[in-house]
């Protein structure tokens, strides 16, 4: 089996082959970069900049929408199912259905193969390319995050969710009231705006958001009609806008107005005063519990390695219950969703 | 099946309309969905339906608990779902920041919790029942046998509140007594102060429930020697005043607040939430017993009073919570009380005359019954104001009280016609230890603080930090959210809840006392700290030590107070 290692705060590294997964040292020849979020991008640019013998990989659309939140070096476009050959492994791609662009990397060497999932989702969120595992008969090593890797995690289905964000937003709208969608800039407002297409107002996204939906409609993605976020004609459109937002002045002019939070946090009840929110849509681009325990089980990998969780001993426990080797890859969850 | 489901007094419904007033915002819309909803209900049902909301399984008058344990809860219902309650149980706990809301998560998604469950569609009678049931019966493994069979008949939402009645607690739903009283009144048609009097008076919002659904509020009345709730005050703002003529100021006593009932050889004292006092202090019980008052019930303070000075605070602790005191404590921590309303005289509530007749009558009886009474002062200038703060500050008090005139006594409630003005006793600079994951409103997140002082220079500790005291509040909601990111950073070890942290942020804190604990490692502990500040300009080695804390408490002791001679805060009337 690969060695797998936890570099502190830089992610994740296969010293064999020298490849980083969402990894911010320079000290590997490949790094992988699975999405666009911000904590999964390299931020170490100093460190990067220079090393010529170093390659960063993502997919097209990432590659776009890293470019857009302002990311200059130089990235490998690696379409998804085509296979990078190099002397020591091979690397394919394969939708996460996290965001737009998602990637896992299947990952095959002398020495056995292994998945890396970043953030997935499965069943796929809508706003994505779908979800879809690599072909093969077996997955020696899967390392798979569980952001909710608990049981008081079950997300509803995408189409109980879509039905659950247009009431919210038609009853709002009908009462006079302006929707007020919160959600990450990336990811879960281009996914709601979907989700929300057919309804005839106009959407309004919060500035850093706007110029990211370009990239989804470029890659099929309807998300109606939409404009940037305009103080003086919000009024009675639908608006997405990051939670941080509206405490620096968002929509303060607006005196009626609904807001849903929109989030896998959202299950919290605590969430509805920590947000003011009226609505609570536990609406997540990550596996829920069950989920994941079900990928685990269908893969069967000869070993799981946990990233990315509250409370790792929940997830780990009931892997090895149903007699997996799981162990856990130290790594501080974060909110960020 | 669907009938039954509809009748009104279905503890599911009533569980769906707890939890749609949580989902609603705004006091007024929720208070208008209780009361469509109580109109629905007979009024037996209407008085089950309101000790559910506003005090839980039972009435508060009536002394049950249903005694069941958190532990208890939580084990039976790792095991009612199959999960592990040490390995998950409790980790979800911590990531929800609620034992029910984990409980209600866990037997929704789990398919072994769903499958034991079969509706029942109890009626709010049954539920209460069974929660008598839970009391009556004595045992861990009993008790948890009881609380499975009541899970497979409920909802797991219904399940989540029942288990928030057994705490006899709040549901958490932002709608507390007060709001179930507003939504009475609506549904019933009646006054809400009286309601609001009645419930005082009979202490049970069941008791009142009835009587307001059968029009017999006026049956409601005061009994001597029944305590009658505080009229609170609330922090003086720079906008709660308009006229400063309208009020009048007294000092605010640095004791503990008493409500005195008298009546001949009878006496009885309660305490600020309400519990009988008497036998503490058995000399005033004696002094107030001997003047034969007519029945009569005085608000006031007790305060330590010795050489013609009102001593600090933490000597009165010396009496506080001792029954039958011995002779020596009582000459060692001689009290006095001081009056500074009436309530009641002569068979006749007087809370709700205006404070200046209140206070006509309080002195008529002071100067007949010679006991002290809190002297009064006129003003009309905040200069005025500031300069009685320092006096009073000087006489050893912690403030002012500045009274409305004109207001009555309101009871139980915190409103602008009283009003405090306090200054903090002091603050320091400390650093945090501790997190710990917060419960409620501030679920899921770290808002729980440990905050230690520095003892690296004291031969006495081989520590760099010891902890001093743990802070909840005083931080914007900007400033917790921008703590939980730093303490991300941070964290060196967790065990459960909490995380063990690097000490780097400090935190200024601010506290009202510095009093002496034996029991804790720096051998004193403050009494409401908070923070003032986060002190990101700070670094760990700018945290103030132990030493200063102590020199701290000394000057405080030891700081003159001037005694009631020349200038005085009581006085008694001639």
């Amino acid at each position: 089996m690969l060695k797998v290692k936890k570099a502190r705060y830089h992610g994740i590294k296969l010293p064999e082959l020298s490849i980083g997964l969402d990894y911010s040292d320079a000290d590997v020849q490949h790094i992988f970069v699975s999405h666009a979020h911000a904590d999964h991008i390299p931020r170490n640019r100093k460190f990067l900049r220079g090393h010529t013998s170093l390659a960063i990989y993502a997919t097209p659309a990432t590659a776009a929408l890293m470019r857009l939140r302002g990311f200059k070096e130089d990235i490998v476009e690696l379409p998804f199912f085509e296979t990078l050959t190099t002397d020591l492994f091979t690397m394919t791609l394969y939708p996460a259905g996290h965001i737009l662009g998602s990637a896992m990397a299947f990952i095959e060497s002398g020495v056995g193969n292994i998945l890396y999932t970043g953030d997935c989702k499965t069943p796929a969120s809508p706003a994505t390319e779908g979800f879809e595992l690599p072909k093969v008969r077996q997955v020696d090593q899967l390392i798979i995050e569980a952001t909710f890797g608990m049981p008081i995690y079950r997300w509803k289905s995408n189409e109980e969710l879509q039905s659950d964000l247009v009431s919210f937003a038609r009853k709002a709208l009908d009462e006079c009231y302006t929707p007020i969608f919160l959600g990450y800039n990336l990811g879960k407002a281009q996914e709601m705006m979907h989700m929300l297409r057919e309804l005839p107002e106009t959407k309004q996204i919060h500035g850093a958001g706007y110029p990211l939906c370009a990239v989804y409609e470029e890659y099929g993605i309807d998300l109606g009609a939409y404009e940037r976020y305009n103080r003086t004609s919000s009024e009675g459109c639908l608006l997405f806008t990051p939670n941080s937002s509206l405490e620096s002045g968002f929509a303060s002019h607006i005196k009626k107005k609904k807001i849903a939070y929109c989030s896998g946090w959202a299950s919290h009840e605590a969430r509805r005063t920590q947000t003011q929110a009226h609505s609570l849509i536990p609406l997540s681009d990550h596996l829920d519990y069950f989920e994941l325990i079900n990928l685990c089980e269908y893969l069967q990998p000869k070993r799981i390695y946990i990233t990315h969780t509250p409370d790792s001993k929940v997830v780990l426990h009931d892997l090895q219950q149903r007699g997996h080797d799981a162990v856990y890859l130290g790594m501080m969850y974060e909110e960020l969703e | 099946m669907q009938k039954k489901q509809e009748a009104a007094d279905n503890f599911e419904l009533w569980a769906r309309l707890v939890q749609d007033i949580a989902e609603t915002r705004g006091s007024n819309a929720k208070v208008e969905l209780c009361a469509n909803y109580f109109a629905l209900l007979a009024p037996s049902e209407v008085s089950l339906a309101c000790q559910f909301m506003g005090e839980g399984a039972f009435s508060n008058i009536s002394g049950k608990r249903a005694s069941v344990g958190a532990r208890t809860i939580g084990v039976a219902a790792a095991d009612y779902c199959g999960i592990d309650y040490d390995i998950v149980f409790k980790a979800c706990r911590t990531a929800s920041g609620s034992s029910t809301e984990t409980i209600q998560r866990l037997f929704e998604n789990l398919p072994e919790a769903r499958q034991k469950n079969t509706l029942q569609h109890w009626n709010l009678a049954r539920i209460s029942e069974l929660a008598e049931e839970l009391a009556q019966t004595c045992g861990r493994k009993d008790k948890q046998r009881i609380l499975t069979r009541i899970w497979g008949g409920l909802s797991p939402l219904a399940t989540k509140y029942f288990l928030r009645l057994l705490s006899q607690g709040s549901l958490r739903i932002g709608f507390e007594s007060r709001s179930v009283l507003q939504a009475l009144a609506r549904s019933s048609q009646v006054d809400y102060e009286q309601l609001r009097y009645a419930h005082m008076l009979t202490g049970s919002l069941a008791k009142t429930a009835v009587l307001a659904c059968t029009n017999r509020l006026d049956q409601a009345q005061f009994k001597l020697f029944n305590p009658i709730a505080f009229m609170l005050a609330a922090p003086l703002h720079s906008k709660s005043v308009d006229h400063w003529q309208d009020f009048i100021a007294e000092e605010k006593f640095d004791g503990m607040r008493c409500q005195l009932h008298a009546h001949g050889p009878k006496v009885e004292l309660f305490s600020r939430d309400l519990n009988a006092i008497t036998n503490q202090f058995p000399e005033l019980v004696e002094l107030f017993g001997g003047k034969k008052f007519p029945p009569t019930v005085i608000d006031g303070e007790i305060c330590i009073f010795r050489d013609q000075t009102i001593q600090p605070f933490q000597e009165l602790q010396k009496r506080m919570g001792v029954k039958k005191p011995s002779k020596e404590l009582m000459s060692k921590y001689p009290v006095v009380f001081i009056g500074y309303d009436l309530l009641y005289l002569d068979q006749k509530e007087t809370v709700s005359q205006s404070l200046t007749q209140r206070r006509i009558n309080l002195q008529k009886l002071a100067k007949i019954f010679q006991f002290p009474i809190s002297k009064q002062h006129s003003i009309d200038s905040k200069d005025q104001v500031d300069q009685l703060f320092e006096q009073a500050l000087a006489h050893g008090n912690e403030g002012l009280m500045l009274k409305e005139k004109n207001a009555p006594y309101s009871f139980g409630e915190r409103k602008n016609h009283w009003l405090k003005v306090k200054r903090p006793s002091g603050s320091i600079d400390t650093v945090i230890l501790y997190a710990q994951a917060g419960s409620g409103k501030r679920g899921g997140s770290y808002s729980d603080f440990t905050l230690g002082v520095s003892v690296k220079e004291d031969p006495r500790y081989e520590e760099e930090f010891i902890p001093i005291g743990k802070a909840y509040g005083g931080y914007t909601d900007q400033e917790w959210k921008d703590l939980n990111k730093a303490i991300k950073g941070c964290i060196i070890d967790r065990f459960g809840p909490t995380a063990q942290l690097r000490p780097e942020i400090v935190v200024e804190l601010e506290f009202e006392a510095i009093q002496p604990n034996s029991r804790t490692k720096a051998k004193y502990t403050l009494r409401f700290p908070r923070f003032k500040a986060i002190r990101w300009d700070l670094s760990p080695k700018d945290v103030d030590s132990l030493e200063h804390v102590e020199l701290l408490f000394k000057e405080h002791q030891s700081k003159e107070r001037s005694p009631q001679k020349s200038s005085r805060s009581f006085l008694y009337p001639k």
